[in-house]
């Protein structure tokens, strides 16, 4: 009976304790709840329906507003802008927005407008909303005069973009290349500045010499380049709105590659002037010139960090060009590509997270990137013969120069090298792309 | 009987041979003189009671039969010896009859005594009678007094008798009624107790039976009890694993629709070109059975608004989350949880 006694409290208690185990356990994967981790995005850009904007007043012929804007949005890459013709309806505010039109269209955002025409100027009334959350993320109202509607247009497009995804938009800044036009027996090169969709182009400088490196100033007002006019390579400076020019280096041999610091009063240059190729600065007030690479390989292409502290470029020190990085002026280099024989011109992004290069693999030249905390080195392009990488403001986007059908063009990237859109290619070859600074 | 019968045999040869009946009539007489002289003279001293003397008187004394007690074994030698004892009697009888004559002389001097002597005695006699008479009056006067008395006394006796009796019957009966009383009280107390015994021994038969009843329930609810825990153990055991089974399949069933929700997801999410793989928002959402979405909440904020916005417009954009048929599933796993972006491959 004790015993039995006994062996019934154990079992009771041993009841007990599996209960208390079985309700701890119920309890604890009661308490924890489901948690999904969602580590990767859509492979395709984002839906957003731009709603032709409705106008009042005479509109000037041309693209539309909301034409421009689609554009633009596709152009990044980022977006999938819906074919107006798809639209259930065309509303202009938000009163006439059916969410669940939009919802059912497969819609993330719609954008609607109206265009007012008062006197020479337009006035844009847009709102953005997202679709699922039913939310207006944007309502704003902008205007321009009536010749400028691609700016009216392309600052919408940034306005969005940023409401968006965050970031600033490009759309209004501007691109300058340079293009190879021969007529006759002549060549002509013509350096170009234009809108990002490569509308509104102006030659800013002809010339039957080679025109190279043009390089915007960060306040997006002036143009650096190496121009061949004098028959030697010398760099000059230009301001774009006066066409004003300064030789600031002309130095005995090799004038090339000018880079702009972030604070615009220095320039990296590639001097020869010692014997052998090697990156200065120049403090562009005073015309002072500090050496800052000294190897007996040759040193090019310098590109200060997006900090303005410290400058990559390109070297064969190791036999073959390579992309080393000089932390601070005067600190020893520091290679960081290796993942071919072949990888130069360094451009980082605005945020130091990336630096893109045109990278050989396999006798091709690639536009690729190398994460600068990783090492990861991705190749961003699937053309050949890629050359001049330049990247967007904010590190979304990047120009570059690639061969088609026997002629250069200019190509836009999605960073990441998801979306790829060719500028309308001007006639003959277009070389030598320089992203222009978001202007305030 | 014996007696009788020589009595016969003894007449027969008197009438047949008269001499020898002479013979022996003569001897038994003379037998009996001397016979009757012997009692006269030896008894003298000793007073003869008054019967026996009275009786003496009358003149023919009887012949004993003291003569059959002789021995008749050998007649013939006793008829030898009767002719010498009647040679010697003859002898004797003259012997005798001087005897005789001086016996009855003397004879006659003691009657003369004897007559004068039983005189006086007669008168000492009456007179004692007399005196005897009244003595006896008296005593007889005494005795009837007496005997009243005594009968008095006898009749009180008898009365305190029958009263003692009376009272003895009644005590006896009352304590035969008392005896009766306590027998019967005792008889009670007996069966009283008996049946209290009785009782008892039916109350323990009874205890004994309930408490071997409830030894046997106890017992059988023991291995009732064992083999419901053994069942029970059992059905645990089943029922856990069936949980497990159904936990497991919950879980891969959950798993399946985790999958297929974080794909729907993956493909709803477009990350803003902004983000970065240190962001993180964390949103809550609970659905309906159906898979409608009911409420999605930033439970935990990246940061960059762009960001936790794309995230709930990922959210917000599915129709309809695919949820489990299975109630259970859904209500476990899918009436609320939490879906974490973080982009891990940002393009």
């Amino acid at each position: 009976m004790n015993a039995h006694n006994a062996y019934r409290q154990g079992f009771s208690f041993a009841a007990v304790l599996t209960a208390l185990l079985v309700s701890m356990l119920v309890a604890s994967t009661a308490r924890a709840e489901l948690l999904i981790r969602i580590t990767e995005g859509a492979d395709s850009a984002i839906p957003i329906a731009v709603v032709p904007f409705a106008e009042s007043g005479a509109m000037p012929a041309g693209d539309k507003v909301s034409s421009i804007v689609q554009a633009d949005l596709t152009m990044s890459g980022e977006f999938r802008p819906l074919e107006p013709t798809r639209m259930l309806s065309l509303p202009s505010q938000r009163s006439e927005v059916y969410f669940r039109d939009w919802r059912m269209l497969g819609q993330r955002y719609v954008l609607v407008g109206q265009l007012t025409r008062s006197g020479e100027r337009i006035e844009a009334r847009y709102e953005l909303f997202d679709v699922n959350r039913e939310e207006r993320i944007l309502g704003e109202t902008a205007g321009a005069s009536a010749n400028n509607v691609r700016t009216l247009a392309h600052h919408i497009s940034d306005r969005v973009y940023e409401a968006i995804t965050g970031d600033p938009g490009v759309f209004s800044t501007k691109l300058a290349y340079v293009t190879l036009s021969r007529t006759g027996g002549e060549t002509l090169y013509r350096l170009q500045v234009s809108d990002l969709d490569g509308k509104r182009a102006r030659v800013r400088l002809e010339s039957k010499e080679p025109i190279l490196s043009p390089a915007w100033s960060p306040d997006g007002k002036q143009l650096a380049y190496v121009s061949f006019e004098t028959g030697k390579p010398v760099v000059f400076t230009h301001e774009l709105a006066s066409g004003e020019r300064k030789k600031v280096a002309d130095f005995p041999g090799l004038n090339s590659a000018p880079a702009w610091s972030p604070d615009g009063k220095s320039l990296l240059l590639t001097l020869s002037k010692d014997g052998n190729a090697e990156i200065y600065r120049l403090e562009i007030a005073s015309g002072n010139l500090t050496r800052l690479t000294n190897h007996w390989a040759i040193d090019t292409e310098g590109a200060w960090d997006h900090a303005g502290r410290g400058i990559f470029f390109t070297s064969d020190r190791s036999g073959g060009p390579q992309i080393y990085y000089m932390e601070r002026l005067g600190a020893e280099p520091r290679r960081i590509t290796f993942g071919s024989r072949y990888n130069a011109r360094a451009r980082p992004d605005a945020k130091g997270e990336y630096v893109y290069y045109v990278h050989q693999r396999n006798r091709a030249f690639h536009i690729a990137r190398i994460n600068l905390k990783n090492g990861e080195e991705t190749v961003i392009t699937r053309t050949e013969s890629d050359e001049s990488p330049s990247v967007s403001p904010n590190g979304r986007m990047l120009i570059y120069a690639t061969q088609q059908n026997g002629t250069s063009v200019l190509t836009v990237v999605s960073a990441n090298g998801g979306a790829a859109y060719s500028l309308p290619a001007a006639d003959g070859d277009v070389r030598e792309p320089a992203w222009g600074p978001i202007v305030r | 009987m014996k007696g009788h019968k020589r009595e016969i045999i003894s007449t027969e040869p008197a009438s047949l041979k008269s001499p020898v009946v002479m013979s022996l009539a003569l001897h038994l007489l003379i037998v009996g003189i001397a016979l009757a002289g012997w009692s006269w003279t030896s008894p003298v001293s000793e007073p003869e009671p008054r019967q026996i003397s009275a009786r003496l008187v009358s003149p023919e004394p009887r012949p004993s039969p003291v003569v059959d007690d002789q021995d008749q074994r050998d007649r013939d030698q006793e008829r030898r010896q009767q002719q010498e004892r009647e040679r010697q009697e003859e002898e004797a009888e003259r012997r005798r009859q001087q005897e005789q004559a001086r016996q009855e002389a003397e004879r006659q001097a003691q009657a003369e005594a004897q007559a004068r002597q039983r005189q006086q005695e007669e008168q000492q006699r009456q007179q004692a009678q007399a005196r005897e008479r009244e003595q006896q009056q008296a005593r007889e006067q005494e005795a009837a007094r007496q005997r009243a008395e005594a009968e008095a006394k006898e009749r009180e006796r008898q009365r305190a008798e029958q009263e003692r009796r009376q009272q003895e019957e009644a005590q006896r009966k009352a304590e035969e009624e008392k005896r009766r009383q306590e027998e019967r009280r005792k008889q009670e107390e007996a069966e009283r107790k008996r049946q209290e015994e009785a009782a008892r021994q039916e109350a323990e038969r009874r205890r004994q039976e309930a408490e071997r009843r409830l030894r046997e329930q106890q017992l059988e609810a023991l291995a009732d009890e064992s083999d419901r825990q053994r069942e029970a153990e059992a059905r645990r055991q089943q029922e856990a694993a069936a949980a497990r089974a159904r936990e497991a399949q919950m879980l891969s069933e959950s798993e399946r629709y985790q999958s297929l929700i974080r794909e729907r997801l993956s493909q709803a999410w477009y990350p803003p070109s902004s983000a970065t793989e240190d962001m993180t928002a964390r949103i809550q959402i609970t659905l309906l059975p159906t898979g409608e979405l009911v409420n999605a909440r930033l439970v935990s904020s990246s940061g960059n608004t762009a960001f936790d916005n794309s995230a709930l417009g990922a959210v917000r954009s599915l129709s309809r989350y695919p949820v489990p048929s299975d109630r259970n599933t859904f209500e476990r796993y899918f009436r609320q949880f939490t879906i974490e972006f973080n982009p891990q491959r940002l393009r």
